[in-house]
């Protein structure tokens, strides 16, 4: 039988050391947790320029000059709130965005009520997301905008870019699965045996709680343990429980997800994986890919656990634009957004990329363009662009203004 | 004739061979934790070095039911326990007689699992799922008490009594499906703190245990998540996730139906009259929608 060394004297003089710490952390941390904490979050200020039933258009007050011809339109996911973007001060993905003179908007899809239940992509996508380009179109008299989107809203944004090409310029993924017919994200494994439609035909829509449930499940060690450990162990510090107590105002403020989005979400998308093969069906229109022809930059998480790489990697290879970028960092799917080192990668990669494909600005030419079709084509199709034409027209100088009336006269 | 008499439904043999034969199985199990031969010699070996104290309180434990058991396959207990049951009426008689069948039941596929008991617990690994014992409950809950939830009801209030019925079914459904996910994700701590323990023996072989509390706690978080990662992708895991979120929906509808009929004497909206005008808002919203984007156009 072998000697066995176990050095009592230095576990048991490290225990008492520890009760100690304890004992003054506690001391610390009532006062900490007693104090004032600033754990707000999204304080970036902004302006609601847009709203139609529970979806608001936010757009972020300028810190600089504006730098950028083209406006970018951020579009979250309908799971968990927009404000991971904006978590404080100095760790804001909208505040560095700011920064480099970007003219920042950012859809906040509300919180979906019973009534909402009914509301699937279609309304969504060629509804709310269709109605607020429309409206930044016409603000700033552009023809086309820059959309990212982020995990779902990415996926909104790929379906949008697809089905509505002439008016998105530059289109920024993150974290946005279009792949779903892997086995290395749980979610994937996990939603191939769910029974969405008893799901969605009892509940309405999938409840916050299901889902928070369903999210806390995918790592219980770390995030229902380890965490809470971490957090024990930094109570006394207020920096720490600050930026803590942000995260879980932010992990827990989820909103209901509206039940015919969820079902086709599920069926279309995890079970059917029908958006990479080009036979997703939105609105009565199949979202080809190869439509996806503007620049496209797609960014994801190597060790994200909810979107693998494997799902957001054969994106830019089945789209038919030549200008795209694959970009892989090693970190999680939220990290990307909330951690300082990743924001600084992330955010200034962003805006160069965009700097880069800005172009010239299209005002006049894009008002001219818009015309010229209106009236040389009055299809149906050609005849929205005609009112586009005279709603841009509307705002802008007198000579555009006058054909305008013209056309629509 | 006179056993006949004393004991008209048989229950008191039934259940003295249930107890005698339980009584054999402890023994059964109590030796297999004393360190008797498993058929698996690795492990034998394995264990024999570790964890003797949770073993020794396990066999104590074993050894104490077995008494017990023992003392009660008594014919003198028997009849004393069945002293009071000589009144129950013929259909309490049958019921528990139905529910000794399904106990006997559940005893023999212990058994068969007990078999597979002893192996040893290796890292990140779930082949052992099925020896959970909820598969089981689930078998009898479904052969010889659902049928009781099932039985036609007839009257006026037949409708009334058929969703409550179906409550009380769904929330037993529910209730076995969660205890079995629930096992499920306690299989996890129990094999990391195995696994655990024979890194620790390892280590202290070695001479290397760590001084410091914390290390030992980031050894465990991470063989813990090891094995839930493990855990998560085993077609058990899915399965019974499944239906765990099957079953809960199902009660969920089977309660919003027996509080639809409850809430038709009240003067207020119920949940399927609230749906049905969302569905008409949504409609009409989408129809003005597209009749101003037409007018536009034109």
């Amino acid at each position: 039988m072998p000697q066995v060394k176990i050095p009592v004297d230095l576990i048991m003089t490290k225990m008492a050391q520890d009760a100690e710490r304890i004992q003054s952390r506690a001391k610390n941390a009532s006062e900490v947790l007693l104090d004032n904490l600033d754990t707000d979050l999204a304080k970036t200020p902004f302006e609601v320029v847009y709203q139609e039933d529970r979806v608001k258009l936010k757009h972020y007050i300028p810190k600089t000059k504006t730098k950028y011809k083209t406006p970018l339109l951020v579009v979250y996911a309908l799971i968990n709130r927009e404000t991971m973007l904006d978590l404080q001060p100095g760790r804001s993905v909208v505040e560095r965005f700011l920064e480099s003179g970007i003219d920042l908007y950012m859809i906040d899809w509300g919180y979906p009520t019973r009534k909402d239940r009914f509301q699937g992509f279609d309304d969504h996508i060629n509804g709310y997301m269709d109605n607020v380009v429309e409206f930044i179109r016409h603000r700033h008299k552009v023809d086309k905008v820059n959309l990212m989107g982020i995990c779902m809203g990415g996926t909104f944004s790929v379906i949008y870019s697809a089905l509505h090409p002439d008016k998105i310029k530059n289109l920024v993924t993150t974290v946005t699965p279009t792949n779903f017919d892997t086995k290395k994200g749980l979610l994937h494994v996990w939603m191939e045996n769910l029974d969405v439609d008893r799901v969605v035909d009892t509940y309405g829509n999938l409840p916050a709680d299901m889902m928070n449930y369903g999210f806390l499940l995918l790592n219980p060690a770390r995030l229902m343990i380890d965490k809470y450990v971490g957090f024990m162990e930094n109570v006394d510090n207020k920096k720490f429980v600050e930026n803590f107590v942000r995260m879980e105002k932010w992990i827990f403020d989820s909103p209901d997800l509206p039940g015919e989005v969820f079902r086709k979400f599920i069926k279309d998308c995890y079970q059917g994986n029908r958006l990479i093969k080009n036979s997703l069906m939105v609105g009565g229109e199949r979202v080809d890919l190869k439509k996806l022809t503007m620049p496209l930059l797609n960014i994801y998480g190597k060790y994200d656990h909810l979107v693998p790489p494997e799902a957001c990697e054969l994106l830019t290879r089945s789209v038919g634009s030549k200008d795209t970028e694959d970009l892989c960092l090693k970190t999680g799917h939220i990290g990307i957004y909330v951690s300082s080192k990743f924001q600084e990668a992330f955010a200034p990669k962003i805006a160069g990329w965009l700097k880069e494909r800005d172009g010239k600005r299209r005002k006049k030419r894009a008002a001219k363009a818009l015309i010229k079709k209106a009236v040389i084509v009055p299809s149906e199709k050609e005849g929205k662009k005609k009112v586009t034409a005279k709603r841009t027209t509307k705002k802008s100088a007198g000579r555009t203004a006058g054909i305008s009336k013209t056309t629509s006269g | 004739m006179n056993n006949k008499k004393e004991d008209p439904s048989g229950m008191e043999s039934l259940v003295d061979t249930w107890m005698k034969s339980m009584g054999e199985f402890w023994t059964g199990m109590a030796s297999t934790w004393a360190g008797a031969p498993t058929g698996n010699p690795e492990s034998h070996a394995k264990d024999s070095g570790i964890g003797n104290k949770a073993q020794e309180t396990m066999a104590s434990a074993l050894k104490n039911w077995q008494i017990i058991s023992a003392a009660m396959a008594e014919p003198e207990s028997m009849a004393s326990l069945f002293k009071g049951a000589g009144v129950m009426p013929e259909i309490l008689s049958q019921m528990a007689q139905s529910s000794m069948g399904s106990l006997m039941e559940m005893q023999k596929k212990m058994v068969e699992r007990v078999g597979r008991m002893g192996d040893t617990v290796e890292a990140y690994r779930f082949e052992g799922i099925e020896e959970n014992l909820f598969g089981v409950w689930s078998d009898i809950y479904d052969k010889e008490f659902r049928q009781f939830f099932q039985i036609p009801q007839l009257g006026l209030l037949r409708t009334y009594q058929e969703k409550t019925n179906q409550v009380v079914d769904k929330y037993n459904q529910f209730q076995y499906q969660l205890s079995e996910f629930l096992s499920l994700l306690g299989l996890p701590f129990n094999r990391s703190i195995k696994v655990m323990q024979d890194k620790l023996a390892e280590m202290a072989e070695e001479g290397e245990l760590p001084n410091d509390a914390n290390v030992y706690y980031q050894m465990w978080i991470k063989i813990l998540e090891g094995h839930f990662m493990t855990l998560f992708q085993t077609p058990e895991y899915v399965q019974a996730l499944a239906k765990t979120v099957n079953a809960l929906s199902d009660l969920s509808g089977a309660k919003d139906s027996f509080f639809e009929d409850l809430l038709n004497s009240l003067p207020v909206a119920k949940k399927s009259d609230m749906d049905d005008m969302a569905r008409e808002i949504y409609e009409l919203k989408k129809r003005i929608r597209l009749l101003e984007k037409n007018q536009k156009r034109s």
